[in-house]
């Protein structure tokens, strides 16, 4: 039993990592349809200026706020350069690319800033491992699962309490409607990369302890983020959630009771199943387009 | 056609006419290794050992009146810079001689085209055991090597955790790359050759960030200790792994475990890994203290540490003994060059030993099981792990003869 509890544990880490950058790839999709395929070098950026923001002297809990600033100003970026553009000529793909295009560039701008190698983000918690029943979660483990949760808390309730977060909604309920009733929609689009940018800088800084920092780091998270917003739907910041864990959680347990060599193939034959059976995501609304 | 057959022409005059004139210039040594990357302070430290022996020979006037010239390439660590460094050095930059190859993948996807072009390549730091065998049904080889191979590594690997600390129990985690999967097999075959089977054997992939699934495989089979092959970044998640589930066993693992990348990320949870080790940064003979005391004046490392100090100091011996073949060869010829490798009436000393006859035609390999020592990380640096060894660490292990 302590096992798979230990396993679920673990599983639940990774699982929450993976559940904020599916939120922020969310987030610009309920506005705008459109997604920041560098979603995961947002992270990236975000940890390693937080580590340079860090070795300046500053106190971690500080580093969080200024690496989250930082990553709204990289998602405003990436829209004004990648997406804009691509949304005024009404190109269906356009910004596929301009966003892949951006995270090849900034992975190759973090690897002559910060080099290639990883680099050690020093916890700012105590690693002795807290008892938990007959398992450990490390306090570092248990920030990444609170603090991922805080973000994503405070997003939803800026959306839901906040004339700025009440025009995101508006916009991502109907972009016409909304753009009619007064609203700057193209604002709007912007502020939701921004916050989609800032959400994975925020999970950046909070993983980079757990894990290590490098510009290689954000690649695969970002993939896996990905089948997590598809088996959670696209539009259900719960969904990323349970998708997040599920996945997380399946890793482990595969690893521990099939073979340590098949720890990615469970998430992505789940990623084809809820493909084939429910295309919307677990949690995803069915939505009709007219033609 | 006829243009590029001018061309060609035209490139080969150039070849013909330019190749003496520049060749009485400097030897060129080509210089192959990761210096970025999970691999880096293994590549850097035997790069920087490297160029300190070619300034000591230069200073001193040199090879046959030459200079020698390092021909510096970053791999990466991947396959497929590696085949393509190779084709360069050879093609382009003439290289006499390479020196290098960090990763076993690499040397074997690499070495063949020096094997063709018959360019004597000594590696100095991967340990696959194929890596001189690769070619052995061949009438010449060209490839050699002067680091601990893993068929040396995984016996004392094993003998350390069954023979001298007593476990019976032994998990075996290695990662996925042509390293790992070879050292395993040859772990796994020094194990059985005590008559212990381990009791898991589990995989891991470069970049990995948590072993939770792999370790507590390791536990619930009951592991009295972890026996490892990997590099530094994975090694120390390892390490970190453990302390986050309160399971602390003892690593036992290959020469890897010295790297400063694991035993930085790992920190604390680094102390008391033990592992093979050719050369230990101590200053125990003067041939050592010199190269020590040249190597963190000129390199600068934190704390006065060398990252890697076996790939330092088997980077620094094996231009010493590169160059004493091309003096005994009076030739710059890769044969003749291979020819005085397999039978060095100089005696070269090195900083890991004293090479006499280090390689014969049947035998490309100079290390043998006697030479490395058991080392153990103690307070952020690899100290001998046995005092016995400590004490008698000035005394040369010369390499066994047949």
């Amino acid at each position: 039993m302590d096992i798979l509890l230990q396993l679920a544990i673990s599983g639940a880490i990774v699982g929450m990592i993976y559940a904020v950058i599916a939120f922020g790839y969310q987030l610009t999709f309920a506005t705008s349809g459109t997604l920041n395929f560098g979603q995961g070098e947002a992270l990236m950026l975000g940890a390693l200026v937080g580590l340079s923001v860090f070795n300046a002297g500053i106190s971690y809990w500080w580093v969080l706020p200024i690496a989250s600033v930082f990553g709204a100003l990289q998602g405003f970026f990436v829209e004004w350069v990648g997406v804009r553009p691509a949304m005024k000529i009404k190109s269906e793909f356009g910004w596929i690319m301009s966003t892949i295009a951006l995270a090849i560039i900034f992975k190759n701008v973090a690897e002559n800033i910060w080099g290639r190698d990883d680099l050690r983000f020093p916890s700012p918690l105590s690693d002795t491992p807290i008892t938990f029943g007959d398992a450990y979660i490390d306090p570092m483990g248990l920030a990444v699962i609170g603090g991922a949760v805080v973000i994503m808390l405070a997003v939803e309730a800026f959306n839901r309490f906040t004339i700025l977060g009440k025009a995101v909604v508006a916009t991502a309920n109907d972009r016409d409607a909304a753009g009619l009733m007064g609203i700057n929609t193209r604002w709007v689009i912007a502020l939701s990369y921004a916050l989609s940018s800032l959400t994975a800088a925020f999970a950046g800084v909070l993983i980079a302890p757990v894990t290590l920092t490098g510009a290689r780091m954000g690649a695969s998270l970002g993939l896996k983020a990905f089948a997590v917003a598809i088996i959670g739907g696209l539009s259900s910041g719960f969904g990323a959630v349970i998708g997040g864990l599920i996945l997380g959680i399946a890793e482990k347990v595969t690893g521990f009771y099939l073979s340590t060599g098949y720890t990615d193939v469970p998430g992505l034959l789940l990623l084809l199943l809820v493909l084939i059976i429910r295309p919307a995501g677990l949690l995803g609304k069915t939505t009709i387009k007219k033609v | 056609m006829k243009i590029r057959f001018q061309l060609a022409a035209a490139a080969v005059i150039a070849a013909l006419s330019a190749s003496p004139s520049h060749a009485a210039d400097t030897i060129k040594i080509g210089v192959d290794g990761p210096f970025t990357g999970g691999s880096s302070s293994m590549g850097v430290s035997m790069r920087d050992g490297v160029l300190l022996a070619i300034k000591e020979i230069n200073a001193k006037g040199g090879v046959l009146g030459r200079k020698l010239e390092p021909v510096l390439r970053d791999d990466e660590a991947k396959n497929e810079r590696g085949v393509q460094i190779a084709q360069e050095l050879i093609e382009r930059e003439k290289v006499v001689a390479t020196v290098g190859y960090i990763n076993t993948g690499v040397a074997l996807a690499s070495q063949r085209f020096f094997q063709e072009a018959k360019i004597p390549v000594i590696n100095n730091v991967a340990t696959g055991t194929a890596i001189t065998q690769q070619f052995a049904d061949q009438p010449t080889r060209f490839v050699f090597r002067n680091s601990a191979r893993d068929a040396i590594q995984a016996p004392m690997i094993a003998s350390e955790a069954i023979d001298k600390r007593g476990f019976k129990k032994v998990a075996i985690l290695a990662d996925t790359t042509n390293y790992g999967k070879l050292g395993k097999d040859d772990l796994v075959k020094a194990l059985a050759a005590k008559g212990i089977t381990p009791v898991a054997i589990e995989q891991f992939n470069i970049g990995d960030v948590d072993m939770t699934a792999q370790l507590l495989r390791a536990k619930s089979a009951q592991a009295e200790a972890i026996l490892t092959y990997g590099i530094g970044p994975e090694l120390a998640q390892i390490a970190n792994g453990m302390a986050k589930i309160n399971w602390k066993k003892p690593m036992i693992g290959s020469w890897t475990l010295s790297m400063a990348n694991f035993i930085e990320t790992a920190d604390k949870n680094s102390e008391g890994a033990r592992m093979p080790q050719t050369f230990i940064q101590e200053p125990n003979t003067q041939r050592r203290k010199a190269f020590i005391d040249a190597y963190v004046k000129e390199y600068k490392p934190k704390n006065g540490i060398m990252p890697s100090p076996v790939s330092a100091a088997q980077g620094y011996d094996s231009i010493f003994l590169l160059a004493a073949a091309i003096t005994q060869a009076k030739s710059t010829d890769g044969d003749k060059i291979r020819e005085a490798l397999e039978n060095l009436n100089a005696k070269v000393d090195g900083v890991v030993t004293t090479y006499d006859h280090p390689f014969s035609a049947a035998d490309h390999d100079a290390i043998t099981d006697n030479i490395p020592v058991m080392g153990e990380v103690k307070g952020g640096r690899v100290v001998y792990a046995y005092q016995a060894d400590a004490e008698k660490g000035s005394d040369i292990r010369l390499k066994k003869k047949k």
